[in-house]
């Protein structure tokens, strides 16, 4: 009798978790996404922080290499290209760096907890005429192992996704 | 009439002599440097080890048979910087991370000092890259100096330059009364 009772109340539990489960996947509505089938990527400025030539040109260089691997778009323009005027659908992504700390690859390895290089990057999606359409604050951080540009990296993997996130080319068709 | 002569043998003194003059260095061409390209090349796949030289006011890249040329010309901006990595890197490297009594991270206490070189540049179609070559000590600043000396602009004055203008600075400056 008793083992009738608590299988009853382990099944009840399991029920009103997964009912709760569903309930809130129900909630959580997908973006939607803004119609873009290229981006133009501007070089990142840092005007008011000062940032390494190399840090600049590898958050660059990875960005286009993550928009072109996943970020959906037909097309990844560079800053300056003469073929980024007539694409359709364009739009601009510029970014800022609001924040950034170089950190130590020995002392991450010495200490594991200390030494992590981070760099905050403002991101800015804007049409072809300049209406921003979406902005987005993102973070690059190495905090344990490889060496300080691999912040870059972390932070151009962020903005494509946060690019995939939010636009598609084949959106509101 | 005097003046006359003197003239005409200076001037067969220089043609006599001319076979003998040494070309100057910035003719020759410079010998391969080792480098690790970060990324940035065309073509090229991410942290890639070749060598570079410079010939006929290009940049060149070399691995194995691909050879990627830049033109100076086209160079917007030529920056160097220093930076170290772990004496053993690479894959081997983050094994030693795990390695037994702390020796990984005894080892990573030895590092090598690099140069990097930084490059932006634009292609056929104006649109901008950057490539980040790494190399030995030593080696970034020639190659920035015989970049900018073929057309490359850099936003960083050249040593040299840098040193001249910080010899002129303390003569500006207004002797104290």
């Amino acid at each position: 009798m008793t083992r009738i009772l608590q299988r009853g109340i382990v099944f009840f539990l399991l029920s009103i978790t997964l009912f709760a489960g569903r309930g809130l996947r129900a909630q959580d509505k997908p973006p939607v996404k803004i119609k873009a089938s290229s981006i133009s990527v501007a070089m990142i400025q840092s005007d008011e922080i000062k940032l390494p030539a190399d840090f600049q040109v590898a958050l660059y260089e990875y960005l286009i290499q993550q928009l072109q691997k996943k970020g959906g778009f037909e097309h990844v323009y560079r800053e300056g290209d003469r073929n980024a005027a007539d694409a359709a659908d364009l739009v601009v992504l510029h970014s800022t760096v609001r924040g950034f700390k170089q950190g130590s690859e020995r002392v991450r390895q010495l200490t594991t907890v200390a030494g992590a290089t981070s760099i905050d990057i403002h991101c800015e999606f804007t049409s072809k005429d300049g209406k921003s359409l979406l902005e987005r604050d993102i973070k690059g951080k190495v905090m344990f192992f490889g060496a300080n540009l691999r912040a870059t990296y972390n932070f151009a993997k962020k903005a494509a996704q946060v690019a995939h996130d939010n636009f598609s080319p084949t959106a509101g068709t | 009439m005097v003046l006359g002569v003197k003239r005409v043998l200076f001037a067969v003194l220089l043609l006599v002599l001319s076979p003998f003059i040494l070309p100057s260095d910035a003719q020759q061409p410079a010998a391969p440097i080792k480098v690790d390209q970060i990324t940035g090349l065309v073509g090229v796949k991410n942290k890639t080890k070749g060598t570079v030289t410079i010939e006929n006011g290009n940049l060149r890249f070399a691995h194995g048979k691909t050879n990627v040329d830049l033109a100076a010309a086209s160079m917007q901006d030529v920056v160097t910087g220093n930076d170290s990595q772990r004496l053993i890197h690479g894959t081997l490297g983050t094994l030693t991370m795990v390695a037994p009594y702390g020796s990984g991270r005894f080892l990573s206490l030895f590092r090598t000092k690099l140069e990097t070189l930084t490059i932006k540049y634009r292609d056929a179609d104006g649109g901008l890259h950057g490539a980040i070559f790494t190399m030995g000590v030593g080696k970034a600043e020639p190659l920035k100096k015989e970049l900018v000396a073929r057309g490359a602009h850099t936003s960083i004055p050249i040593q040299e330059d840098a040193d001249k203008t910080s010899t002129k600075a303390p003569d500006a400056k207004e002797p104290k009364p």
